[in-house]
């Protein structure tokens, strides 16, 4: 077996390089695709919203609102980019703190109903911002955690110390324990817990956990999990529906949701209907603008689309570990894998209850749906994996040196990414 | 692009791990996108594709004025307000702007029916005007919805209104002519198949969607004359007014087209409200469904039988001694004194039964109504007069009443010599009325309706005149208008204008009551015609009450004669010099 343990640059100073600019490229047409699909089921849904509740919203509210998170989510992204990550890996601390802190506020506000606290179906998981909007403490939450255990997790790994169960796997379960009480318990978001515990499974596994404590940590994980469902009984709903499987039907309540997911999907076909031309966005599938954006898309483009689609969540994904393979430095490895797990997370969790093979959870596609924090909070998540893209060592000496050919006869922290970028 | 993953690093197992997920979407979405496709795509169309309904405008029904149609039944659109319980929060402000605006139309339990939160579709104001409807549309409450509903509106109010029928809130017409006329009057509704959004609205996404416009029913102008109708109605209250009866009937007919001008019934009511009608026995038009016993109007038609078959004449005579033998029954006369030799004419003119008796006598061997003699008297009764079967008129609930068969058990002597002087057989106002209209336009049978065509594109197009038949000969008819000419004149002294041939013949019909006939409760009627050498109308009026011996003379031709003198004016028909 070969040693798991990483090659240590030590002290060297990496060079700064050109980044990896195809994560851009795959932001920016993942968010083209959502902003396109908003667009063309934008007036559908404001229709809905209208005779629903008799509200007044324009044709192109949605478009609007989505292009301002956009926009938002863009800055926030370009500030990450040159925002040094050595202070943002210093302020994890204090993100994490600010994370649980804003949950606890919303936890405070829901309790003596502070109008701040935005209720909607049943859970509080929103502050109402007046105009601005709303925000969700979770995310904040997320980003937190994923920045302060990375630099905690990666001085650990740095000291070989990844599997010290009282010096580093406590701390952190703890943390993550502190977050889901908030996150599953009170906010009663499944979602959310799920994708916190993969951003910190990712680092975990990526870390180097002995196989030993990973089983031991994955069957607690399931566990706890099993047992936040059991406590639920809206839960136990949805796994009952998911149970049925295909052959639950859209008179049931229950199934109605990913029954009219499914339909979306079907009716897509091969092609699709076309642009403008879905008719589950008129209001037949819920959240048709949100959680369940890719069964819209997938009835707008097709099975084609959604290959096409499925390619670039792929591709971007593959960047995020291509360039957590290539840093050296073990909290900015550790930062790329919890930004691999949060946004593969929401990626393989949303898609999965739309095409009926996991229950619904509530959680959005990522850069796709509508919704300003959950964007904003990726965006900013990618802007650091796409800042610390420029500080990736290439080169045979990273790889096992089994293969005499591969030696690279370049120097050290030479960057070879400007001659691979059109590979 | 080519990636290049960290031999011995987990990134592999993660890459490994996300593309062995890819894999089970892309087989999942390909299942369910391509192999699972026509499922899906049959779901979606049974759940999106909806058959609307397009509601075909109902016809509007129209009246005469000297030929020119006016508006009798109109269309009228009104807004039923309701609201989704579940979705107003403050029933307060929902009630209070309700109440402001609808008034008497909103509903009176409005807080209850606010507060039942388990429902989603509460009526709360009905037969909004379009005024009304757009204010609280204004007012833009949440939850509150319009519907539209279309509803009958009658200018006239409540004339005619038997003979119209209404609309009840199904849209289907009830009674009248919105009855017999309502397939023609609602149309053919379209149908729209669309692919709707989740409220039903259709949208214009998709390739099988049908539209079949909606066929809108036909704008009908009845032969009813306005005004004819209005004095009609007018003369039938006043007449029982002056006699105290409490139900009357009058039908006017052009006895040279069959058309009915006016058919009155009291008491009456106002279609526009027919659900605060009491009693439905109100809603029945009297002159086509309510079959009676009528009397000596019949007389005439005994006297158009005998003449046509040519075994008497006007100056016929008989020794009349106010009683006649049929079998083992003694016939009577009501008038009495009128004994010795007399003839047919002073017969009619005294309406004595004898007479008529005595006319059916000559219909067989002179002595005897014999089979021969019922025989020919059912042949013109029934298949010529058409007595005792549906007219066909274009009115709801026509019934047929009853002339027995010479050759049933029922047709013996006794029955047919009652027949002569119209008891033992029932049959309608309009029967008698258009029957009738032969005996005094030269012997031609016109089938009575109420219709005189269709409006399209504004103009009216007349319904053909089916052609009559010849069922006596014109000379019998020549004779007949100069009888009851006569038998009016005997009994009414400077009540007609002068210049005019104004004919008629009384009835006072006896009554069963507890299964006898009694003159404590009769029916009294008066069949005339009027016009210059031609008949131009034929009038039919009909008095009764319960307990009340309503005399055809005494109470029903005062009626007649106003209807009568005021026809001649609005007809313009020049008297003689």
């Amino acid at each position: 077996m070969r040693s798991r343990a990483p090659l240590q640059r030590g002290s060297e100073v990496v060079r700064r390089h050109r980044p990896d600019y195809l994560i851009v490229l795959f932001m920016g047409l993942l968010m083209l695709i959502g902003l396109i699909v908003i667009y063309s089921i934008g007036p559908q849904r404001a229709n809905v919203l209208n005779n629903l509740f008799g509200s007044d919203l324009s044709d192109t509210y949605f478009f609007i609102k989505q292009l301002s998170s956009l926009a938002v989510a863009l800055v926030i992204f370009v500030v990450m980019t040159v925002l040094p990550y050595e202070k943002v890996l210093k302020w994890g601390g204090r993100l994490l703190a600010a994370g649980l802190i804003a949950c606890g506020i919303l936890a405070f506000a829901d309790w003596t109903n502070l109008p701040i606290a935005q209720e909607s179906l049943g859970a509080t998981r929103w502050f109402t911002l007046g105009p601005i909007g709303t925000l969700q403490p979770a995310e904040i939450l997320k980003f937190g955690l994923l920045v302060y255990i990375a630099g905690f997790l990666g001085i650990k790994a740095k000291e070989g110390k990844v599997n010290d169960v009282q010096g580093t796997l406590i701390p952190i379960g703890v943390m993550v324990a502190i977050s889901m009480l908030f996150v599953i318990v009170i906010q009663e978001d499944l979602g959310t817990g799920i994708t916190l515990a993969l951003i910190v499974l990712s680092m975990l596994f990526v870390s180097g956990l002995t196989r030993k404590n990973l089983t031991m940590i994955l069957i607690g994980a399931l566990v706890l999990g099993a047992l936040m469902i059991v406590i639920a009984p809206h839960r136990i709903d949805r796994i009952a529906t998911f149970l049925k499987g295909d052959s639950s039907s859209t008179s049931d309540a229950g199934s109605y949701h990913i029954e009219h997911a499914k339909i979306a999907l079907g009716t897509g076909g091969l092609i699709g209907v076309g642009i403008g031309d879905s008719v589950q966005a008129t209001g037949y599938l819920p959240e048709s603008i949100n959680d369940s954006i890719f069964a819209i898309i997938g009835e707008t483009f097709g099975f084609v689309g959604l290959m096409v689609l499925l390619g670039i969540f792929v591709a971007l994904l593959m960047r995020l570990l291509q360039v957590m393979d290539h840093l050296v430095d073990y909290r900015l490895k550790l930062l790329v894998a919890g930004v691999f797990g949060w946004f593969g997370a929401h990626v393989v969790v949303n898609i999965a209850a739309m095409i009926g093979i996991f229950p619904l959870t509530g959680i959005t596609l990522p850069l796709l749906s509508f919704g300003g924090t959950s964007m904003v909070f990726i965006a900013a998540a990618l802007g650091l994996v796409f800042q610390l893209s420029r500080y990736t060592v290439h080169g045979s000496r990273l790889k096992e040196a089994t293969n005499e050919n591969s030696r690279s006869r370049r120097g050290l922290g030479r960057a070879r990414y400007a001659s691979r970028s059109s590979s | 692009m080519k990636l290049e993953l960290v031999k011995g690093s987990r990134s592999r197992v993660l890459a490994a791990l996300l593309f062995a997920i890819m894999v089970i979407f892309a087989g999942r979405l390909f299942y369910l996108q391509v192999i699972q496709y026509g499922y899906y795509a049959g779901l979606a169309k049974g759940e999106q594709q909806k058959r609307l309904s397009l509601p075909a405008k109902r016809g509007e029904i129209f009246a005469l004025e000297h030929g020119t149609p006016v508006e009798l039944v109109m269309n009228e659109t009104v807004y039923t307000v309701f609201a989704d319980p579940q979705i107003i929060k403050n029933d307060e402000k929902v009630i209070v702007a309700v109440q402001e605006i609808a008034g008497g139309n909103a509903v009176d339990d409005m807080k209850a029916r606010l507060a039942n939160k388990e429902s989603r579709y509460q009526i709360l104001a009905t037969k909004l005007s379009r005024v009304q409807a757009k204010k609280l549309k204004e007012k833009d409450l949440s939850g509150v919805g319009f519907q539209e509903v279309s509803q009958r509106v009658y200018p006239e109010g409540g004339l005619a209104a038997q003979t119209l029928g209404f609309v009840n809130t199904d849209g289907t017409g009830t009674y009248g002519v919105e009855s017999a006329l309502n397939d023609r009057l609602k149309g053919e509704d379209g149908l729209l198949v669309a692919v709707t959004d989740i409220s039903d609205v259709p949208l214009t996404i998709g390739n099988s969607n049908i539209n079949i416009p909606a066929k809108d029913g036909d704008d009908i102008v009845l032969s009813i004359d306005r005004n004819v109708q209005a004095k009609a109605e007018q003369a039938l209250a006043d007449g029982l007014k002056r006699t105290g009866a409490t139900n009357g009937s009058a039908i006017v007919i052009d006895p040279q087209t069959g058309h009915v001008m006016a058919m009155a019934t009291l008491p009456s009511y106002k279609p526009g409200e027919y659900y605060n009608v009491p009693d439905a026995a109100a809603f029945n038009n009297v002159p086509t469904s309510s079959p009676y016993e009528p009397g000596s109007v019949i007389k005439t038609f005994t006297m158009a039988t005998g003449i046509d078959k040519g075994v008497v004449s006007p100056d016929s005579t008989y020794v009349n001694t106010d009683y006649i033998k049929i079998e083992d029954r003694v016939v009577s006369n009501a008038e009495k004194g009128h004994t010795g030799t007399i003839t047919l004419q002073s017969a009619m003119n005294w309406s004595l039964n004898t007479g008529f008796v005595t006319v059916a006598q000559r219909l067989g061997n002179g002595t005897e109504i014999n089979q021969q003699a019922r025989d020919t008297m059912y042949d013109y009764f029934h298949n010529r007069f058409h007595m005792g079967e549906e007219t066909g008129i274009e009115v709801a609930g026509e019934q047929a009443g009853e002339i027995v068969p010479a050759r049933s058990s029922e047709g013996n002597a006794v029955r047919y010599s009652n027949m002569a002087f119209g008891q033992g057989m029932n049959v309608t106002m309009v029967q008698t009325a258009a029957a009738f209209s032969a005996l005094v336009n030269g012997g031609k049978y016109y089938q009575p309706t109420v219709i005189a065509g269709v409006i399209k594109d504004g103009q009216l197009i007349p319904q053909d005149i089916k052609a009559p038949a010849q069922i006596i000969k014109s000379t019998t008819s020549d004779q007949l208008r100069i009888m009851t000419r006569t038998a009016r004149a005997t009994l009414l002294n400077n009540g007609d204008k002068p210049g005019y041939t104004i004919g008629g013949k009384t009835g006072t019909a006896e009554t069963i009551v507890n299964g006898a006939y009694t003159d404590k409760q009769t029916v009294g009627s008066y069949l005339g015609f009027g016009g210059d050498e031609t008949a131009r109308y034929v009038i039919m009026v009909q008095v009764s009450g319960k307990n009340l011996p309503m005399q055809g003379a005494r109470h029903a031709m005062p009626i007649f004669t106003d209807i009568s003198n005021w026809m001649l004016d609005y007809l313009k028909v020049q008297p003689k010099e």
